[in-house]
């Protein structure tokens, strides 16, 4: 099965190579038999890549211990629900998988648009094969997952050999949610190659209207989607598992997941104005471009060991292919860029800076310099060892420092951005969309401030979160309320029929909200408490309002670890709460050893206990308790974002407002009868 | 001698209230424990984990055990947060801080985001100063010059509202 799965990458890489070459005859050509033979090159090559990882599949499954990459990541005890996650847990397989994702991608947008946008799509098809030959080389030539396992002979040359079992999974990857975070991850990061494909296509074709930009808008929100889910997921797998007690740590991995996020942000939001008032085009190819260059340059940061993380892949010579890509790919979006500029001219003017537009402009402006600073301090490690000779660390102290202002300007811009009105927003519209809100906002802050909420970011942030908040509330509430004067269905059936009328806007505003939840829930950082101790069997600790007693510490035997656990009952106010079983995981195969966090959750708070294993001097059970309040916010906000997006990418359910040339005595008093009235008329809305 | 009982009465007052502290407040050990842990925010750990030296999690981990013991053996000397960290630095290099320090090469660290914002602020607002100066033409500039709007122009005007406020 090994020298299948090599045979269909190297197929596959010769079909991306046909797809590529033949794309561009074609695109010169226009012969319709070249197109429609590329086209099929593109979705063989995708065919041969999901063989490929199918037989990688079937290797680590069939326990085949013959393969390197398998003996590196596999095991006869591992779970079968591991041995899925196997697959992208190293190096080789983990480009695979890349290649595997981008192939279904490339798969689905070559199926939906065969008979659609024919003047585009061939260069689209260049654009994605050019991609894929490039994971391809690397799955092929420098990076292959089906490599034999061989070992120096007796005359020097390799010997072929097959062990008995293999070194088994890394003990940190063994947990539910590495087995969807990577994946959603990775679909994010792969997911923004189809709006760089359409981006780049449209602008090397000069493609006429803005068709383009629609379907580049779908395919962002879709990865962007994908990447905020798989950020959102690893952030919890580091809290449930690492047991450090926090979810982000900025560390040069995390940061370089977060960079394409943010640009994606960016564009979102800048693309309205492409679509609404045909402006910053220039701007909206170059963040599309800049974010597809993030996703390589953040896998180049994971997989070169150029900056040190405890999620990076082993250092490898790898790095210096995706810097060759990136100096690519920069060359050929400068060289298309300044061939066909004239093509990106911006059709409109702004009327006021007290408008739709200017809020735009601010929000892409906060999320670019948040993105650069985050780079700039990930890299700045390196820079600082090139220019002085000394690395010098960039820990979370720098980031939370430099980004916490930034975030709570974007938290601003939020509430304020969409009840602006396009062109220009009038005093009068101001006081009625912002006076309630703010009164809230301040109202809240009058209150949390003789609470003990008196930390100066923690103050502002509440006072933003209830603001923003408020402005959301409000524009359902208005909006629901003409439905339901209409129509006489209950106010909530009338939300989601606003909702459903208008779903990219309302979609927008629940990920908004999504967005103030998470917000919520980082400024209660600023009250985590937590206490180290070592206790003795039968002795009990105080953290807030609960009591921990240690009732014992016993050994689990599972197939693939050994456990030793801490059996802790809870109690609050002497009546039991639950009983909470931290672990300290023992892999033989690896010899490696994992925390399992116990965290007793509640809306208020995390009780969240590690056991920290025995103190070398005493041999004492110790145990790190923490007490993060609001923690689950995040996470309901993560939901809340999520089913957003799924909103928004859903198609409106009927058009909210008909506008055509007809004559308009006999026409008017019919729509008058058949429409209502849409709050998006209103000024200050859309 | 009831002046010196006085005095006496005094002096142990005085010293009674000067101990007070000691038997309120946390053993004294336990004190540059918290400090050590405090300071210890500052750096980084030095196991390889890269994670900040207060908030290593290693079961087990000898390196931030032993670079918080030396924490605590230096402020039990006495020695300043400063002199801490130069000790650090000595021991382990610059790798050690957990953020730059504001001096030298490190201040372009911390700068460099008060400058981008600074430079995209003022890039943003040429960008709106040269967008409100911008001619409008299109749909505004064909109905100027007609008496009678033409059913083309108006129908790419309806397409335009429609755009424009729509979602």
């Amino acid at each position: 099965m090994d020298v299948f799965g090599s045979f269909a990458l190297l197929l596959a890489f010769v079909c991306a190579v046909y797809a590529f070459v033949g794309g561009i005859a074609a695109i010169r050509t226009r012969h319709p038999l070249l197109v429609k033979s590329t086209r099929q090159a593109g979705l063989a090559a995708c065919g041969l890549i999901f063989l490929a990882t199918l037989s990688l599949e079937y290797l680590f499954f069939s326990d085949n211990f013959s393969v390197a990459y398998v003996v590196a990541h596999s095991n006869r005890s591992l779970s079968p629900f591991y041995k899925v996650a196997a697959l992208w847990s190293g190096q080789e397989g983990s480009l695979l998988f890349w290649s595997f994702l981008l192939a279904v991608y490339v798969f689905s947008a070559l199926i939906a648009y065969r008979n659609k946008n024919g003047e585009l799509m061939p260069y689209v098809g260049v654009v994605l094969a050019g991609v894929q030959i490039f994971f391809l080389t690397l799955n092929n030539f420098v990076a292959s997952p089906f490599k034999a396992l061989a070992v120096p002979g007796v005359n020097g040359a390799m010997d072929l050999v097959a062990r008995g079992d293999g070194n088994g999974l890394n003990p940190l990857l063994q947990y539910p949610e590495m087995v969807i975070h990577p994946p959603n991850l990775y679909s994010g990061y792969t997911g923004f190659t189809i709006p760089f494909a359409f981006a780049l296509g449209a602008l090397l074709a000069r493609y006429p209207g803005e068709k383009w930009i629609h379907l580049t808008r779908k395919w962002t929100m879709i990865a962007w989607g994908f990447q905020t889910a798989g950020i959102l997921l690893g952030a919890h797998w580091a809290y449930a598992v690492l047991g450090w007690g926090g979810y982000w740590a900025w560390d040069p991995v995390e940061n370089a997941s977060l960079l394409p996020w943010l640009t994606g942000t960016a564009f979102l939001h800048s693309v309205m104005m492409q679509e609404k008032r045909g402006m910053m085009k220039v701007w909206n190819v170059w963040l599309v471009f800049s974010t597809f260059l993030l996703c390589i340059l953040g896998t180049f940061l994971t997989r070169s060991g150029v900056v040190s993380s405890v999620h990076a892949f082993a250092s490898s010579n790898i790095g210096s292919w995706f810097v060759g890509f990136i100096g690519v790919i920069l060359l050929v979006c400068l060289a298309a860029y300044f061939k066909n500029r004239d093509y990106l001219k911006s059709e409109n003017q702004l009327d006021s800076i007290v408008s739709r537009e200017s809020s735009f402009l601010f929000n892409n402006l906060i999320l670019l310099v948040s993105c650069v600073a985050v780079l700039s301090g990930t890299l700045f490690p390196v820079f600082s060892e090139w220019f002085t000779g000394d690395r010098i660390s960039v820990g979370t102290p720098f980031f939370n420092k430099v980004n916490i202002p930034i975030g709570l300007l974007l938290l601003f811009l939020t509430g304020v951005g969409p009840l602006l009105a396009w062109r220009k927003t009038s005093l009068d519209s101001l006081k009625r969309n912002f006076g309630w809100p703010l009164l809230m906002g301040l109202i809240a802050g009058a209150i949390a401030f003789p609470l003990g909420i008196r930390g100066f970011y923690a103050l502002i942030c509440l006072v933003l979160c209830v603001f923003v908040a408020a402005t959301i509330t409000m524009e359902f509430y208005r909006g629901a309320k003409v439905i339901r004067s209409r129509s006489g269905a209950s106010f909530l059936a009338s939300a989601v029929d606003l909702t459903m009328r208008n779903t990219r806007r309302y979609g927008g505003y629940i990920v908004h909200m999504g967005m103030v939840l998470i917000f919520i829930g980082i400024a209660g950082t600023a009250f985590n408490r937590d206490v180290q101790k070592e206790m003795q069997i039968g002795s009990t600790m105080q953290i807030g309002p609960y009591s921990l007693l240690l009732q014992n510490v016993d050994n689990k035997q599972e197939k693939n670890y050994t456990a030793e656990r801490m059996v802790i009952e809870v109690t609050r106010d002497n009546k039991p709460v639950m009983m909470l079983y931290p672990e300290r995981r023992i892999f033989p195969a690896n010899q490696a050893s994992g925390t399992m966090v116990a965290i007793y959750s509640t809306l208020k708070q995390d009780l969240y206990v590690v056991y920290a294993g025995q103190s070398p001097d005493t041999q004492v059970p110790v145990i790190h308790v923490y007490l993060n309040p609001l923690v689950k916010c995040i996470w309901f906000g993560g939901v809340i974002v999520v089913l957003g997006t799924l909103v928004a990418l859903l198609p409106n359910r009927r058009s909210v407002l008909v506008l055509s040339a007809v004559p308009e005595p006999t026409r008017v008093k019919s729509l008058a009868g058949t429409l209502t009235p849409s709050p998006t008329l209103r000024e200050g809305h859309d | 001698m009831i002046k010196v009982r006085k005095l006496l009465f005094l002096v142990v007052l005085v010293c009674a209230a000067g101990s007070l502290p000691l038997l309120v407040s946390p053993l004294p050990a336990q004190q540059p424990s918290d400090r050590a842990h405090q300071i210890g925010g500052k750096f980084m750990c030095m196991c390889g984990c890269n994670q900040v030296l207060s908030q290593c999690n290693h079961v087990g981990c000898t390196v931030s055990t032993a670079m918080l013991k030396e924490v605590d053996q230096s402020l039990a000397r006495g020695d300043s947060e400063d002199t801490i960290t130069q000790m650090f630095v000595q021991e382990f290099g610059t790798k050690v801080y957990a953020e730059p320090p504001h001096s030298g090469f490190s201040l372009v660290a911390w700068s460099m985001p008060a400058v981008y914002l600074a430079v995209g602020l003022v890039l943003v607002l040429l960008v709106i100063n040269r967008w409100r100066k911008r001619p409008v033409h299109a749909v505004s500039g064909a109905a100027a010059n007609s008496s009678g709007i033409s059913a083309e122009t108006l129908e790419r005007a309806r397409v335009r509202a429609a755009r424009e406020t729509q979602d």
